[in-house]
C-alpha cells in the first residue's frame, strides 16, 4: 500500500499591511538619519581630533592626593546618593503600588489616582528634579537625594505595580474567601508571593540610580559627577578618565552585589 | 436543615449559561462529592458560595462560614506551613495583629498548630510551605481551611494535581472531618474516589442530573454524565 504525503500548505507571503508597516519603519529611520546629521564620513575625518583627546587624556592622572583619594571620596558620595534616593522612595512606591495594582488596590478612584501620580512622577526626569531642589536646598548632595527619591518613586512604584499585578492570585483568592481585608491579603498573600521580583526590581533600580547621580552632579547635586564636570571644564582630561575609571569600578561593584542578591533571592 | 443550601443557582458567563438551576443541600456530618465534565458548572456552583463569583439568580444559604480549598492548592510558598495556616483565620483580626506572621497573636498561632496536628502535620509547621510534597501542601491548605473555624467546607478538585496515594489521604481525611461534624462538599474527578462520599451528586449541563448514596448511583449514571465530553473528543 502507497502512502501519499500530503503537500506542503502553500507559502504565506507577507501581507500589504505587514510590507506597508516595514515601508514606515525604514522611512523612519530615513528621517531620524537626516534629522540627527548621522554621517559616518564626518566621523572618519573627524579621526584626529579623537586621537588629540585620548593623547590628552591617557594615561589617566593617577596622583593620590589631588585626584584619585578625591575621586574616590566622591564615589562614595554618589553611591550614597543612589543608596538614599532609593531606599527613601520605597515606602512612597510601596504604597502607591499597592493602590496602582489590580490585585490589590481598594476602587477604581484610588487606583486612576495612583497611576497618575506614579505617571507624573516618572514622566518628569531626574535631572529636571535635581535642578528644581538645587535651588531649594542648594548644591550638593542632598538635592540630588531628594530628586531621586521623587523620580524613584514613579519609576519603582509602577514596576512594582505591574510585578503585583502579574502575581499567581490564586493566594489572594484563597485568603479572601477566608475573610481576609485588602490590607491583610496585600501583606500575606500578594506581596510574599511577588517578594522576588519586588527585591529583584529594587535592586535594578538601586543599580540605576547609582548611575543616575552621576549624572546629578553634573547639574551641581555633589558627587563623582561634578568632579568629571570640573574636569572637562578645566579641560583636564586626564583627570577624567581617572574619574570615569573610579565610576566604572563602582558601577561593577553594585551590579555584581545586585546580581549576587537576586541569585541568592531567586529573583 | 442543611448546613449548605443551594437553590435554584444560576449563572452565566458572557451569555452562555454555566448553572441553570441548580440545587444542593449538605448536612452537617455529611461528605458529598460533586461529579461532572468539564464545563458542567461544579468549580463555579461552589466558587459562587464563597464569593468569588456572582451568581445571576437562585439561594445560598451556609450555616456559620463557609472555607475552601483549591485545586492548586494557593499556599505562599516562601511562608511557613504554620504561617499560611494562620493566615486562614486574618478575617477576625485587627490590622495591629495581622499585617506581618510576626504580629500574630499566641492563640492564633496555637489554634493554627491544632490544625495542622489534625491533617498530621504538625511536626511540619517551621517548614516553608513550597517544600513539602503536593499532598502535604494539600493538607496544609485543608488547615489552613479549618483554622477559619468553618460550618461548611467546600473543596474544589482537590486531589486532581496529586499522586493516587496522596488523593486517597485527601479523600480519607475529608471523610474524616465529616464524620466529626463538617460540611463536607468536594469536586472530583475520579468517580471511585468519589465512592467514599456519603452521597454523590452528578452535574450535567448546569444542573443536577442525579443525587444520591454510591449504593444507588450505578456506573451507567456517572458514565452518562461524560458521554458528551467523550463524543466532543
Amino acid at each position: 500500500m502507497t502512502v501519499t504525503t500530503p503537500a506542503p500548505p502553500r507559502r504565506r507571503w507577507p501581507s500589504p499591511l505587514a510590507l506597508g508597516i516595514t515601508a514606515a519603519v525604514v522611512a523612519l529611520h530615513v528621517f531620524a538619519w537626516n534629522a540627527t546629521g548621522f554621517s559616518p564620513a564626518a566621523l572618519v575625518q573627524g579621526a584626529d581630533g579623537i586621537a588629540d583627546f585620548f593623547a590628552e587624556a591617557l594615561p589617566p592622572d593617577l596622583t593620590w592626593d589631588t585626584v584619585l583619594r578625591p575621586s574616590l571620596e566622591a564615589a562614595l558620595v554618589t553611591l550614597g546618593i543612589g543608596l538614599l534616593g532609593t531606599t527613601f522612595s520605597v515606602p512612597f512606591a510601596l504604597v502607591l503600588a499597592l493602590l496602582a495594582a489590580r490585585a490589590t488596590t481598594s476602587g477604581s478612584a484610588a487606583y486612576q489616582a495612583a497611576r497618575s501620580v506614579l505617571s507624573f512622577l516618572r514622566s518628569v526626569p531626574d535631572v529636571v528634579f535635581a535642578l528644581i531642589f538645587v535651588t531649594a536646598v542648594g548644591l550638593g548632595p542632598f538635592a540630588g537625594v531628594l530628586a531621586l527619591v521623587f523620580h524613584n518613586t514613579g519609576v519603582l512604584g509602577k514596576l512594582w505595580a505591574e510585578a503585583m499585578e502579574e502575581t499567581d492570585l490564586g493566594p489572594r483568592d484563597a485568603l479572601w474567601v477566608h475573610g481576609a481585608s485588602r490590607v491583610q491579603v496585600a501583606a500575606h498573600a500578594v506581596l510574599p508571593t511577588a517578594l522576588p521580583q519586588l527585591v529583584g526590581l529594587l535592586l535594578y533600580r538601586l543599580d540605576v540610580n547609582v548611575r543616575s547621580s552621576l549624572v546629578l552632579g553634573l547639574v551641581g547635586a555633589g558627587g563623582i559627577g561634578f568632579l568629571i564636570n570640573q574636569s572637562i571644564k578645566l579641560f583636564r582630561f586626564d583627570e577624567m578618565v581617572t574619574h570615569i575609571l573610579v565610576v566604572l569600578v563602582l558601577v561593577i561593584v553594585v551590579d555584581q552585589l545586585s546580581a549576587l542578591i537576586r541569585r541568592r533571592i531567586g529573583a | 436543615m442543611a448546613a449548605l443550601e443551594i437553590r435554584k443557582l444560576t449563572k452565566s458567563f458572557a451569555g452562555r449559561p454555566v448553572l441553570t438551576g441548580v440545587d444542593l443541600q449538605v448536612r452537617a456530618g455529611e461528605f458529598v462529592a460533586v461529579l461532572g465534565a468539564n464545563g458542567s458548572g461544579k468549580s463555579t456552583a461552589l466558587r459562587c458560595v464563597v464569593g468569588l463569583e456572582t451568581p445571576d439568580a437562585g439561594e445560598i444559604h451556609t450555616e456559620g462560614r463557609s472555607a475552601m480549598v483549591f485545586q492548586k492548592i494557593h499556599l505562599v510558598g516562601r511562608r511557613t506551613a504554620l504561617d499560611n495556616v494562620c493566615a486562614g483565620a486574618l478575617g477576625g483580626l485587627p490590622l495591629h495583629r495581622s499585617v506581618s506572621p510576626l504580629l500574630f497573636p499566641r492563640e492564633l498561632r496555637e489554634e493554627a498548630m491544632r490544625c495542622l496536628d489534625r491533617v498530621g502535620l504538625a511536626d511540619r509547621a517551621g517548614e516553608r510551605a513550597g517544600r513539602l510534597s503536593g499532598g502535604q501542601q494539600q493538607r496544609v491548605a485543608i488547615a489552613r481551611a479549618l483554622c477559619r473555624r468553618p460550618r461548611v467546607l467546600l473543596a474544589d478538585e482537590p486531589v486532581s494535581a496529586l499522586d493516587p496515594s496522596a488523593a486517597e489521604q485527601v479523600i480519607t481525611l475529608l471523610a474524616d472531618l465529616a464524620s466529626e461534624g463538617l460540611a463536607v462538599a468536594a469536586v472530583l474527578h475520579q468517580p471511585q474516589l468519589a465512592r467514599s462520599a456519603d452521597r454523590i451528586v452528578g452535574l450535567l449541563g448546569g444542573r443536577v442530573a442525579f443525587d444520591g448514596p454510591p449504593g444507588i448511583v450505578s456506573g451507567s449514571d456517572v458514565d452518562a454524565l461524560y458521554l458528551p465530553e467523550r463524543t466532543a473528543a
